[in-house]
């Protein structure tokens, strides 16, 4: 979402720095919407088809192996669980105890050992929505009011503080989320990382007006 | 590793044999022959059925005056809960902490930090007559090395699947 927030962020005010026409910036700001959403969607549904692909290869591949030769199985997760710290010997009552149910055997063997796990087959149209729309969600949150207000340096301004408001909203429900004291912290983190890429935007935008022959 | 005609390392370590820890020397063996065997790790799911099969069949190398000894990086004492895992060990289990006797017979593994699977048979003056190292994942024949040592002490040449009561060679014209 952030990516939204912060693309149309930055788009609006390099385009308002470089162009005049209050109209035109808009009309930019949701082309780059568009096309911001459908680059994510697109990215995130062939990254998690790729991911799901060679995780199901290697799934199938370790499924195979483990039917023909269990033992395998077995000294990799001993090794595994020795590797983190368990004494050897207690690693392998673990490992003979997991061995009376081959099937919990082979899920912790393709969790502890290859890193893999069934969850990790994911659902390459849905990530793609999810993505796309929450793009799309992000970029109205400077766009809106951008849209509402006429007066482009106005405009811009009540953007980038929805932006900031957003972004360090999320910042600090980060930090909720993952139970830090001080969750301002947080939140003032993606503010600045905000605040920040929108005035670079926006000095770029002043900086390269003259080149195309129009009035800031 | 070490090759038939090299003379076998010596070593004086701990090892566990039948229910308690002792101490085994080669230079201190009096058997015309000794069967030593290294194995990777006690308490692992490939080592037991070794372990195991030449426990059973140790009453057959004893009496083909062959001394059988296993051997691994592990502990005495791991040695000890590990033979008492499998039902009881009969013959020591040699602990080569840090691996120096599996070293010395070029058979250690640095990355894994193990001994490999590995066999020799060392005659009377305990030179290497048998080598023999075999993949991680292929258990070797106990039926196969008891065979070798057999053939080892008739002295003579001994066919393809030679095996106790059938002929030598080069006397057999079809040897």
């Amino acid at each position: 979402m952030q990516d939204g927030v912060l693309t149309t962020a930055g788009v609006l005010a390099g385009l308002t720095g470089a162009v005049s026409n209050h109209s035109q910036v808009i009309l930019a700001a949701i082309a780059s919407t568009a096309a911001g959403a459908l680059s994510m969607g697109v990215g995130a549904y062939l990254g998690t088809s790729a991911e799901t692909e060679v995780v199901r290869s290697e799934l199938e591949r370790t499924r195979g192996e483990a039917a023909q030769r269990p033992y395998i199985m077995q000294e990799a997760l001993l090794r595994q669980l020795e590797k983190e710290g368990l004494a050897r010997e207690a690693s392998y009552r673990v490992v003979e105890l997991l061995s009376s149910s081959p099937e919990l055997l082979l899920a912790t063997t393709e969790e502890k050992v290859f890193g893999l796990g069934g969850a990790m087959l994911g659902n390459a149209l849905l990530d793609g929505v999810v993505m796309g729309i929450a793009f799309i969600a992000g970029a109205l949150v400077p766009l809106v009011p951008y849209i509402l207000i006429t007066t482009p340096r106005i405009a811009l301004g009540a953007a980038l503080c929805a932006t900031a408001l957003v972004l360090f909203g999320v910042g600090y429900f980060e930090g909720w989320l993952a139970q830090r004291e001080q969750r301002w912290r947080s939140g003032a983190r993606f503010l600045v990382i905000a605040l920040g890429a929108a005035a670079v935007g926006y000095v770029i935008g002043l900086a390269i007006s003259p080149l195309g022959g129009v009035a800031g | 590793m070490l090759n038939p005609g090299d003379t076998a390392p010596p070593f004086d370590l701990p090892c566990s044999v039948e229910d308690r820890i002792d101490r085994i020397a080669l230079a201190k063996i009096r058997t015309e022959m000794v069967v030593l065997f290294f194995y990777p790790r006690d308490f692992s799911f490939i080592c037991p059925t070794e372990v195991t099969g030449f426990n059973q069949e140790r009453q057959q190398f004893a009496d083909e005056n062959a001394t059988l000894i296993g051997a691994s990086v592990d502990s005495a004492e791991s040695h000890l809960r590990w033979a008492r895992e499998l039902g009881g060990i009969g013959y020591p289990l040699l602990a080569d902490e840090g691996g120096a006797v599996a070293r010395a017979y070029g058979v250690y593994e640095e990355k894994e930090r193990v001994a490999m699977r590995a066999t020799f048979i060392l005659d009377g003056d305990r030179k290497i007559v048998y080598a023999l190292a075999s993949p991680i994942n292929v258990g070797r024949s106990v039926s196969e090395t008891l065979r070798v040592v057999r053939a080892i002490r008739t002295g003579q040449l001994c066919p393809a699947e030679w095996k106790p009561g059938t002929k030598f060679g080069p006397s057999d014209r079809h040897f």
